[in-house]
């Protein structure tokens, strides 16, 4: 599904990404760890085509990023780690807007909306100006945006952050049930706990370099992924 | 506590000065004291000076009539009025919107210490803004009395006190009004356009009719002056504490601390319900969520749309020329007789010429409508979401394109309809007008675009820095008004020259650089998007 190779991205004289290469297949949750300026958030942007990479090459369902972005980005969802999203518009302006994008019939995006609304319980906030809302709010409202045009890859960026628990055990529940369905997901974390029950595949990266990558059993073996990243980090 | 707070809050005020939010560093001393020293050219010479004038033609036609309890009374009133407008609206954004408001509420200092640190902020603006109007008043009237007695010093100087706490108070009092009004209502950016719009003509009007309303008010001061004395006689009293009136000044100062008190009163019981309220956060129900689907470009033409009419401040800073178009050709379609019969005259019949001066108008009111030059920045953190959608970047900028010209074209052929009735030119003449008006306005269109791009800053914190004070705002402004004058100014240079030759030329140009800035957005401009 997602094919990361020799990534690169240089800002300024600093390598963010250096040579990372993995590979997010269907159905497979793919978490990606490391601390505070690793390099997660720009690996995650670059494959959702904000940001330009430098070398290496990104593909989804063998398409090029870089080629054929457009084309990558109608298989996407994205959910940044801050949902600044556009606050001038009501929540159900917002997801129409996203709609319209995604060429949804109006009877797909009913359906869709209605269903995540009612799951995220927000169906009676759609209709204030999303400059009213709380953080967990803008999250929820991205998590269905994201959901609602049915991708085939989503990549989050920290999206349990903000969440209520409530929220953050539905979200859990929708992303096992996506890769049921033959999607794929990449996201990064910082809640191991999260990553070690619910991904199938784990990456961790240090200072933009991949120094562990495989199935969550490869990576932790006996101990907790919390002690094999603190050993790694050290 | 309340000595930090105030020092947190005058660095707040002069905090632009030292520090330049768009580069993210603090500004080299050589432009801080730039800054500084042009803020201080502006308010002391430019507008101090303008006062000083008026100052000295008032007292001129008070002081031998021995009204100088008058003269007081009308400067104090100007200044009363220049410091509360200066200051009502940084009292309602920096007493109930300050964003520290609820780390302060948080922190173990009482409520009424955060007020008056906020207040003294409001009351170093008032003073500042009352300041440029009365000390002006004072030094004039000193250098035109004989004798400048103890009491005339000390009742001057009070006034400068009482006027700034009444400046003070009013600015409380207005902004706890608009701060309730704005807890009510619900399209607030077109409310405040409009009152914005109300007090921009208020204002027009009384500029124009200053010397009018000057010269009536000096013709019958002696009737204003008994009728000052019998219906409004603490505004008497204000005039003769001016004058140093021990008595006068004493009730004066107990009115004033009266009032104080009872504003102080209000305030502080009504801070932390209107600072902590979430009116605006009241549910509203989404009656249907069936949305027929629109086809991408309208969508994000769409977005340009909402992105427009939330905001008072882009609204009134880019889409001026939309309203004053509008009504301008109305005012045409029934004063346009007259206005352009008076013009025919003044050119000799020459219609073709006024065809000419109507393409420089429009030139000239179509600058205020740069939506494009600021719509790529105001993106600003929000950009993540057009950069990850799948869209077109060419179909991004032509929506941002398309909305300044929906707003822009209709008013431009309305206005030059309505003018080019009452004109009558030729039939060619007439066509030329209109197709040079229409391709400039894409022009303009596409040149705010390019600058829009070019000097994009996505790392505001104030969107006003980006609709008012950016470099592409003002190039664009500047750069139309220049065609405009350029125009004209040719045309008259070039003498007997063929209008419609003139205009055809206009019109290639137009055309030319239109074609130019259209390639440029496709190819680069889409790059300058990407990587933004």
């Amino acid at each position: 599904m997602l094919n990361i190779e020799h990534l690169v991205k240089i800002y300024g004289d600093k390598k963010a990404v250096d040579d990372l290469s993995l590979m997010v297949n269907a159905g497979e949750i793919y978490g990606f760890i490391g601390h505070n300026g690793a390099g997660k958030t720009t690996t995650l942007k670059s494959v959702v085509g904000i940001l330009q990479f430098d070398c290496g090459e990104i593909t989804i369902n063998g398409i090029s990023i870089k080629k054929e972005p457009l084309l990558c980005k109608k298989q996407i969802a994205y959910i940044p780690d801050n949902p600044d999203l556009y606050e001038y518009m009501t929540g159900i302006k917002y997801l129409n807007f996203i709609a319209d994008v995604f060429e949804l019939s109006e009877a797909e995006r009913t359906v869709s909306i209605e269903k995540y609304a009612r799951l995220f319980e927000m169906s009676d906030s759609l209709g204030q100006a999303i400059a009213a809302y709380s953080h967990g709010m803008k999250q929820k409202l991205a998590i269905i945006a994201a959901w609602m045009h049915h991708p085939k890859l989503i990549v989050m960026d920290e999206p349990f952050v903000g969440l209520d628990p409530k929220a953050s055990h539905l979200l859990k529940q929708m992303m096992r049930e996506f890769c049921n369905e033959g999607g794929a997901i990449f996201f990064s974390t910082h809640v191991l706990e999260v990553a070690e029950k619910l991904c199938d595949k784990v990456a961790i990266i240090k200072n933009g370099k991949l120094i562990k990558q495989g199935t969550m059993e490869e990576v932790k073996g006996d101990d907790t992924l919390e002690e094999v990243f603190l050993e790694l980090e050290d | 506590m309340l000595k930090i707070l105030i020092h947190k809050q005058v660095g707040e005020i002069f905090r632009s000065y030292f520090y330049d939010a768009k580069k993210n560093k603090a500004r080299s001393k050589i432009s801080s004291i730039l800054l500084i020293g042009s803020f201080v050219l502006l308010m002391v010479v430019v507008l101090g000076g303008i006062f000083s004038v008026f100052s000295l033609l008032i007292a001129k036609a008070l002081i031998p009539l021995e009204f100088d309890w008058m003269y007081f009374i009308v400067v104090s009133l100007i200044a009363i009025a220049l410091g509360t407008f200066g200051s009502v609206f940084s009292t309602y954004s920096g007493l109930y919107l300050a964003k520290d408001n609820d780390l302060l509420l948080s922190l173990p200092i009482s409520v009424d210490t955060i007020i008056i640190s906020r207040l003294v902020t409001v009351y170093l603006m008032g003073l500042m803004y009352s300041a440029v109007v009365i000390i002006p008043a004072i030094i004039v009237y000193w250098v035109l009395i004989d004798n400048i007695t103890l009491p005339i010093v000390v009742g001057n100087l009070m006034i400068v006190l009482i006027i700034s706490v009444v400046v003070l108070l009013l600015s409380c009092l207005l902004g706890y009004v608009v701060a309730k009004l704005s807890q009510k209502l619900h399209n607030k950016s077109f409310i405040t356009v409009l009152l914005s719009l109300l007090f921009i003509s208020g204002y027009y009007y009384i500029y124009f009719r200053a010397k009018v309303l000057i010269g009536y008010f000096l013709e019958n001061v002696l009737l204003y002056g008994k009728k000052i004395k019998t219906f409004a006689y603490p505004l008497y009293l204000f005039g003769r504490a001016s004058l140093g009136d021990w008595k006068a000044l004493l009730i004066t100062m107990i009115i004033t601390a009266a009032l104080t008190y009872m504003v102080w009163k209000m305030l502080s019981k009504s801070f932390l319900m209107i600072a902590t309220s979430s009116a605006n956060n009241a549910k509203t129900q989404v009656k249907s969520f069936k949305e027929k689907p629109k086809s991408v470009f309208f969508a994000l033409v769409q977005k340009e749309f909402r992105r427009f009419t939330c905001s008072a401040d882009y609204m009134l800073n880019c889409g001026l020329s939309t309203l004053i178009m509008l009504i301008g050709g109305f005012v045409l379609l029934f004063k346009g007789k007259d206005i352009f019969a008076n013009l025919i005259y003044l050119f000799d019949g020459d219609s073709n010429t006024i065809c000419i001066f109507l393409c420089g108008a429009i030139c000239f009111l179509i600058a205020t409508n740069d939506m494009a030059a600021c719509s790529t920045s105001l993106e600003g953190k929000t950009i993540w979401q057009l950069r990850s959608l799948p869209i077109n970047t060419f179909s991004i900028l032509k929506a941002k394109l398309a909305f300044q010209l929906i707003l822009t074209v209709p008013v431009v052929i309305f206005v030059t309809l309505c003018s080019l009735w009452f004109i009558q030119p030729s039939q060619t003449i007439a066509l030329a007008v209109l197709l040079f008006n229409i391709l400039f306005t894409l022009l303009f269109g596409l040149f705010c675009m390019y600058l829009g791009l070019k000097m994009a800053n996505l790392q505001w914190t104030n969107e006003i820095s980006v609709v008012k004070q950016s470099g592409a705002v003002v190039i664009a402004l500047f750069s139309c008004w220049i065609y405009g004058v350029l125009f004209v100014g040719i045309y008259l240079g070039l003498g007997n020259f063929s209008a419609l030759i003139y205009l055809s030329i206009g019109i290639i140009l137009s055309l030319l650089l239109s074609i130019i800035f259209y390639i440029w957005l496709k190819n680069k401009g889409v790059k300058c998007f990407e990587e933004l």
